[in-house]
Formats: structure tokens, sequence, C-alpha cells
């Protein structure tokens, strides 16, 4: 059972999508985060950097072939502190009952 | 912060997760022509061999050899921009890769070596061509059961 834990930092939307799409993944290419969650290149730098420096996200940067790639992946720490978020989410709209739940 | 806000607000915070995480699933989902050109290479790899011509053969190599590495480079550059978790596939998800693998190959040489005791021509064809009908039926099937198990997995265990 994870403990419920609202996480201000997490919870921010563009930051939001990138955690919860780095919780599905090992690993996700810079670009490949960048066009899913929507945002421009120095958008996606800025939320990364606030990320690793809260010590939630790992930057990794690294060459394929000749050209350059940069990966991100959430550290164990942001993976319990997004668990704990989506705990805290969860709670709030269960205090609130079923009817405001999303479809899908 | 938490307590200022909304339940609504909330459940689409959930609903932004669960779309970006559908994402991720969906980037590795294996399309539904991949089945059908993977039955179609075995099926002309199996009738090239058994034309016991050397020239058919040369060229139905050469054709399986290159469509496997295009199609299969296809599907699997998705993979070089995200991994996906190990543990959304679990169990149940390998479970039904290697079931599928083994009943694709149980019935294509099960039914190529009946065939062939039985003094039918051409029985390898034969046995690929019903294994590439499971491929074409049984593999969309197979990834659509493997997106849900990742779907029922994700989230943050």
């Amino acid at each position: 059972m994870t403990d419920a834990r609202f996480d201000e930092l997490i919870h921010a939307p563009t930051r939001l999508a990138i955690v919860a799409l780095l919780a599905a993944s090992e690993w996700a290419e810079f670009k490949f985060i960048r066009d899913s969650a929507g945002l421009s290149d120095s958008a996606l730098s800025k939320q990364l950097t606030t990320l690793e420096e809260a010590g939630y996200v790992e930057i990794r940067k690294g060459f394929v072939g000749k050209r350059p790639r940069t990966s991100a992946a959430l550290t164990p720490a942001g993976r319990t502190a997004f668990a704990q978020h989506v705990a805290a989410l969860e709670e709030i709209v269960a205090r609130a009952g079923t009817t405001i739940l999303p479809r899908g | 912060m938490a307590e200022q806000l909304r339940p609504d607000e909330a459940a689409q915070a959930l609903a932004r997760i669960r779309e970006q995480q559908e994402q991720v699933i969906d980037a590795l989902s294996i399309p539904d022509w991949y089945w059908w050109l993977l039955g179609g290479l075995t099926v002309g790899l199996a009738a090239a061999v058994e034309s016991a011509d050397p020239t058919v053969i040369a060229v139905g190599t050469a054709v399986f050899v290159v469509g496997l590495l295009v199609g299969t480079g296809w599907v699997v550059r998705a993979g070089l921009r995200v991994k996906v978790r190990n543990a959304l596939l679990g169990a149940r998800g390998i479970g039904l890769i290697l079931g599928f693998v083994a009943l694709t190959v149980a019935v294509s040489l099960g039914l190529a070596f009946s065939l062939q005791s039985g003094g039918v021509n051409r029985p390898a064809t034969w046995g690929t061509l019903a294994s590439a009908g499971l491929l074409a039926v049984g593999g969309p099937l197979l990834t659509r059961a493997l997106r849900r198990t990742m779907l029922d997995r994700r989230g943050p265990r």
C-alpha cells in the first residue's frame, strides 16, 4: 500500500505529463518525451532540470553512432514520489465518490 | 495545495497520467501488417525451398531476409526512443507471447510432418501456410491482449 502524499513539484501540468510518461518507461529519449508531452526543446530542458535537481529524474547523455542522444529516466525517489502523488489524487477523487471519475 | 485541489481537478490529473502512459505503450505496439508480412515471408520461404530450384531458393531466401530485416527494423525503431517498463508486461504478458510462439510452431511443424507422412506434396508450404493464418489472425489479437495487460499493470506499482 502506497502512502498518499501530494507533491506540488510533480503536479504542475507539464511535469506531471513528463513524470507519468517516465513512470511507464525504463527510460525515454528526449525527443520522444518532447513530442509526447507537446513541449518545446527549451521547455522540456527546463522541466527536466527542475526534476533532476529534485532527485526525481536522471538525465543520461550518450551517442548513437556520431549523433548525441539524451534520455531521461525516473530515479527510485522519483518513482516513489509519483506513486505517492497518484495515491493522493486517487484519495481526493475517492473522497468525492465515483461521480467525477474520468472515463477510460 | 492538496486540500485546495477539487476532486474534478484530481480526476483530470489522473486522466492526463493515463493518457501519457498510453502513449508509451502504444508507441511500442506491433502493427497488424507486420503479422501479415511475417506469415507471407515464411510461406514464401517454405515454398521456395520445396521448389528444389536453386534460383528460386536463392531469390526466396533473399526476399525473406531483406523483408524480415526491413519489416522488423521498422517495427523496433520505436524501441530506440523509449523502453517500456519491464514490469508492465508481467508474467501474464510473457506467458501470452511464449504460448503464441509455441502454438504457431506446433501447428506448423505438426501439420507439415503429418502431411509428409501422408505423402502430400509440399508439406512444409502447407504447414507454414497454416501458421501464417495463425499469425495473421492471432498476431493482432496478441498485440491487443498485450496492450490490455500493460494498461492494466501501469501506474505507480
